[in-house]
């Protein structure tokens, strides 16, 4: 899952994660939906630049457990 | 002292603290930072997790989420009528049963009070997948920042000192300064080296080093930069007031403890 706050500086970040992946989706290079967003310092930028899920992955190889 | 205040949206704020000195100048920061409670999620009662993580991140990931609350409502709990064992005026649960498959977001948490909400609805806690199940109930209390970062109200919280630059006789208008400096403080105008944006300077002295003439005079002044931005919880203004308060009541208490001795 993503991370709620930047590692480094403490703020919140989750929030404006699916609107991140939307602008991504509709063809937006990182660096533009980022200064569309908000994201400022570095330190917050690269938790978005550098997240990979892996709950998906799990759910692919374990299937429900209930 | 005095304050001014350049830019403010409420939640990101610069100000200026004006004719003051370092050592109030870092009380006010770190009062900001550590000695105004916040309320965050500090224990959870798991009945059911049948997600993929475990119980430890799932706290974990709940306590970050910001929560909004009426200070004024809530004792500390080591100050409660109840001796901090808990009781409805120190503390709130917030309850959340959901099956999957769905993202849970931090506003489907059901909060027994309805002031203390989370800041932000839309925070993906966790990802259900068919069959999965959550049942808990988070248990928030008022802290300071001192204890967890998760109490803290805000996130960036500095301050610089503002230069003064000078030029003086002896330049003899070779612009290395100009070029050197990495925030542009001078210019060229008519043949003279001019100092434009004193406010940018950053101390970094460079200007010094590549200076033949030793025409560059730079001080430190007795004003403050402050950035600050706030979580959410409340805007900047009432975190700085309240570090004020906070820092009042400890000169206060060391007065009394003073004439104790
Ligand atoms: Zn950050
Ligand atoms: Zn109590």
């Amino acid at each position: 899952m993503f991370p709620v706050r930047c590692f480094t500086c403490g703020a919140v970040i989750a929030h404006k994660y699916e609107d991140y992946k939307g602008l991504i989706d509709s063809g937006k290079s990182p660096k533009e939906a980022l200064d569309e967003l908000g994201i400022k310092r570095y330190c917050c930028r690269r938790m978005f630049l550098t997240y990979k899920s892996v709950l998906k992955e799990f759910a692919r190889y374990h299937g429900a457990v209930g | 002292m005095k304050v001014e205040v350049i830019r403010d949206d409420g939640f990101w704020t610069e100000f200026i603290l004006r004719d003051s000195n370092p050592a109030f100048a870092n009380a006010w920061r770190r009062a900001m930072k550590s000695h105004v409670p916040v309320m965050a999620v500090d224990y959870v009662d798991i009945y059911m997790n049948s997600s993929y993580l475990y119980d430890e991140i799932l706290a974990h990931r709940i306590g970050l989420i910001p929560l909004k609350t009426n200070l004024e409502k809530f004792n500390l709990q080591n100050q409660c009528v109840c001796g901090g064992e808990g009781c409805p005026s120190c503390q709130v649960s917030l309850r959340l049963n959901v099956e999957g498959p769905r993202v849970v977001y931090s506003g489907d948490f059901v909060s027994d009070d309805p002031e203390t909400v989370p800041v932000f609805d839309n925070i993906p806690v966790i990802e259900l997948f068919e069959g999965q199940q959550l049942m808990l109930e988070a248990v928030a209390r008022l802290g300071f920042g001192r204890e967890h970062a998760k109490f803290q109200p805000v996130s960036v919280c500095t301050y610089r000192v503002l230069a003064r630059v000078r030029i003086n006789e002896s330049c003899s208008s070779c612009r290395k300064c100009v070029q050197v400096c990495p925030r542009n403080v001078f210019s060229v105008d008519e043949d003279r080296v001019r100092v434009i944006d004193e406010f940018s300077c950053t101390l970094c002295k460079d200007c010094l080093k590549v200076c033949e003439e030793n025409a560059i005079e730079l001080t430190e002044t007795d004003d403050f930069l402050f950035t600050v931005e706030s979580i959410g919880q409340m805007e900047v203004r009432e975190v700085a007031r309240r570090a004020l308060d906070a820092i009042k009541s400890k000169a206060q208490e060391m007065v009394s403890l003073m004439e104790e001795l």
